[in-house]
C-alpha cells in the first residue's frame, strides 16, 4: 500500500509538473502564447469539419492535410483579392489622419467649452490639446511601425496553423498519454473532465467567433449599402471588438461615428450609420445570442471590467481581446472542477 | 537504444495487439472488423492495478466500464450484517476474470453511481472504455459507434431479462414461505 501512495504521488507530480511546464514555457517563450491561443481557437474551429471528413471514411492524417491545403489556397486566393481593397483603404485612412484627429480635437474642444461654460469655470478642464498631440505620435508610431508589426506577426501566422495542424492530428492521442500518467484513483475523473472541458471550450469559441462574423458582416453589408467609407475596416474593427462584451459593441461604434462627425455627414446619413450598428447588435442579441451563445458560460459585467483592465495592463488591445475568452477558461473549468469533485464523490 | 526502440515502438505495438485479441473476443466489439478494431484500440485506455487497489467505489459516479486483460477483481456491495464472504470492501458479490467486462451501465447512464465496488483481487491490468470514448468513436467513426451501441443495449437487456427472471423466482419462493407460514 505504502508503494501505491508513493506510485500516486509520483504520477500526480508528473501530470502536474508537465503541464506546469507547457504553461511556462508558454508564458515565457516569445510569440508562443498568441501562437497558442490562435492554434486552439483554429483547432475548435476546424475539428467538427475534420471530423466530419473522417465520418465519409477517409482517414484522419489526409483529411487533416487536405483542409489545410485547400484553407491555404483558398486564403492565399482571398488575400490576391482582398488586400488591394484593404491596402487602399488603409492608405487613404493614413492620409486621411489628421483630419480625423483634428476633428476629434476640435469635438473635444468644443465639449470642453460648454462643460466649462455648464461648470462657470470652476474646474477647467483642457485635455483636447493634450490629446491631439498623443493621438498624432501614437497613430505616426503605428503607421511607421506597421511594417515591423507585420513581419514580427509572421512568426505567430506560421506557428499558429502548425500547431492547430498537430493539434488536428495528434491531440487525442497526446491526451491519452498525458491521461495514462493520472493515477487510476483520479482516472475517470480526469477523463471525465477532459471531456467536459474541451466540449464547452470548442461550443464557446465557436459560438463567439460565429457571433464576431456574423456582426462584422452586418456591419459592413449596412456601411456598403450606403457607401460609408471605410467599410471593411470599420466591419473588421466591430466583429473584432464585439469579443469583449458589454464593452465591446460600443467601443466597435466609436469610429463610425467619429468619421461620420469629422466629415460631417447629414443628420440622417449619420442616423443611418448609428441604426446599423444598433441593428447589427440587434441580430446578435435577439437571433444568435439566444440561438447559439446562450448556452456558453457568461460573466458578471463587474468582472469583465476587471478582467478587460487586467488583460489591457498585461498584453494591451490583444491582451483585452483575449482576456475575455482566458477568463471564461478559467471560470469555467474551476465551476466544472467544482462541481465534479462535490457530485463525483457523492 | 535496442531498449528505447523496445519500449517505444515494438512493445507498444505488442501491446496493441494484445488489447485489440482481447475486444475481439468481447461482445460489445465482436462485429467489428481488424481495421475498426485498430481504431477501437487507439482510443481506449489500458489501466494498470496492484493488488487490492480500488478501480471503483460503490455511489461514485461513473464513467465507463471495464474489460479484465488479466488478473482477477472482486465485486462487493456494503452490507452492515456480517457474513463469511465478506473482504474489507464488503460483500463479494462476484469474482471476475480474465475477458470479464463490468461497469457497462455507466456507458449510457447520465451521472449514474456505481452500485457496488470494485477491486483487483492480484495485480490485473484493465481496459477501460468510457463514455466519452464511445461518443468520441460515434462522433468520428458512426458506424463502429452503432455497432457498439446495439451490442451494448443488447447486453444490458439481456442482464435485464436476468434480473427479472430472479426476481420471479424470489418473488415465487416469498409466495411459497408465505403459504407454507400461514398453513
Amino acid at each position: 500500500m505504502k508503494s501505491l501512495t508513493r506510485e500516486r504521488l509520483i504520477k500526480s507530480f508528473a501530470v502536474v509538473g508537465i503541464l506546469m511546464l507547457c504553461t511556462v514555457v508558454v508564458f515565457k517563450a516569445e510569440n508562443i502564447l498568441v501562437s497558442f491561443v490562435l492554434g486552439f481557437v483554429i483547432y475548435y474551429l476546424l475539428a467538427p469539419v475534420v471530423n466530419a471528413i473522417e465520418r465519409t471514411g477517409v482517414s484522419r492524417r489526409i483529411g487533416v492535410t487536405g483542409l489545410f491545403i485547400l484553407i491555404t489556397v483558398v486564403a492565399g486566393f482571398g488575400i490576391y483579392i482582398l488586400l488591394p481593397a484593404t491596402a487602399g483603404q488603409l492608405s487613404a485612412f493614413k492620409n486621411e489622419l489628421p483630419k480625423f484627429i483634428e476633428g476629434t480635437t476640435n469635438l473635444l474642444a468644443i465639449s470642453e467649452q460648454k462643460l466649462n461654460s455648464f461648470l462657470f469655470n470652476m474646474y477647467k478642464i483642457d485635455i483636447s490639446k493634450s490629446l491631439g498631440g498623443t493621438l498624432i505620435i501614437f497613430f505616426k508610431g503605428l503607421f511607421d511601425n506597421l511594417p515591423n508589426i507585420i513581419s514580427s506577426s509572421l512568426a505567430v501566422i506560421i506557428l499558429a496553423p502548425f500547431f492547430a495542424f498537430f493539434m488536428l492530428l495528434d491531440g487525442q492521442a497526446v491526451s491519452k498519454k498525458l491521461l495514462a500518467l493520472v493515477p487510476n484513483n483520479f482516472f475517470e475523473l480526469a477523463l471525465n473532465l477532459q471531456y467536459r472541458i474541451n466540449v464547452q471550450l470548442g461550443d464557446f469559441i465557436r459560438a463567439r467567433l460565429l457571433e464576431a462574423g456574423i456582426v462584422g458582416f452586418c456591419v459592413w453589408l449596412g456601411l456598403a449599402t450606403v457607401g460609408f467609407p471605410y467599410a471593411v475596416l470599420l466591419a473588421v474593427f466591430a466583429g473584432l471588438s464585439n469579443l469583449i462584451p458589454y464593452i465591446g459593441p460600443v467601443a466597435g461604434a466609436i469610429p463610425a461615428v467619429l468619421i461620420a462627425l469629422v466629415n460631417s455627414v447629414p443628420g440622417l446619413e449619420f442616423l443611418i450609420v448609428i441604426a446599423i450598428y444598433i441593428v447589427a447588435q440587434l441580430i446578435d442579441n435577439f437571433l444568435i445570442i439566444p440561438l447559439v451563445v446562450a448556452k456558453i458560460v457568461n460573466l458578471h459585467p463587474v468582472t469583465v471590467v476587471i478582467v478587460i483592465i487586467i488583460g489591457a495592463q498585461i498584453g494591451g488591445i490583444l491582451g483585452m481581446i483575449i482576456s475575455i475568452p482566458v477568463a471564461c477558461i478559467l471560470k469555467l473549468t474551476t465551476t466544472t472542477v467544482y462541481s465534479h469533485l462535490v457530485e463525483f464523490h457523492g | 537504444m535496442a531498449d528505447f526502440l523496445w519500449k517505444s515502438y515494438f512493445k507498444r505495438t505488442t501491446e496493441e495487439k494484445k488489447i485489440s485479441a482481447i475486444l475481439k473476443e468481447n461482445i460489445l466489439f465482436a462485429d467489428l472488423s481488424s481495421k475498426q478494431l485498430k481504431f477501437v484500440t487507439n482510443i481506449v485506455h489500458l489501466r494498470k492495478y496492484r493488488t487490492g487497489e480500488v478501480i471503483f467505489c460503490q455511489g461514485e459516479v461513473g464513467v465507463g466500464m471495464y474489460i479484465i486483460a488479466s488478473g482477477h477483481v472482486n465485486i462487493t456491495v456494503e452490507e452492515t450484517r456480517t457474513d463469511k464472504n465478506k473482504s474489507p470492501h464488503g460483500i463479494i458479490i462476484t469474482k471476475l476474470v480474465s475477458g470479464d467486462f463490468f461497469g457497462e451501465l455507466s456507458l449510457v447512464e447520465e451521472n449514474g453511481r456505481r452500485s457496488a465496488t470494485a477491486v483487483a483481487e492480484e495485480d490485473t491490468s484493465l481496459i477501460g472504455f468510457f463514455k466519452p470514448d464511445l461518443l468520441e468513436i460515434l462522433e468520428r467513426r458512426p458506424g463502429i459507434g452503432v455497432k457498439i451501441a446495439l451490442h451494448l443495449g443488447e447486453v444490458i437487456g439481456r442482464r435485464l431479462k436476468e434480473t427479472t427472471d430472479r426476481v420471479s423466482i424470489l418473488e415465487e419462493q416469498l409466495t411459497l414461505l408465505q403459504s407454507e407460514s400461514s398453513t
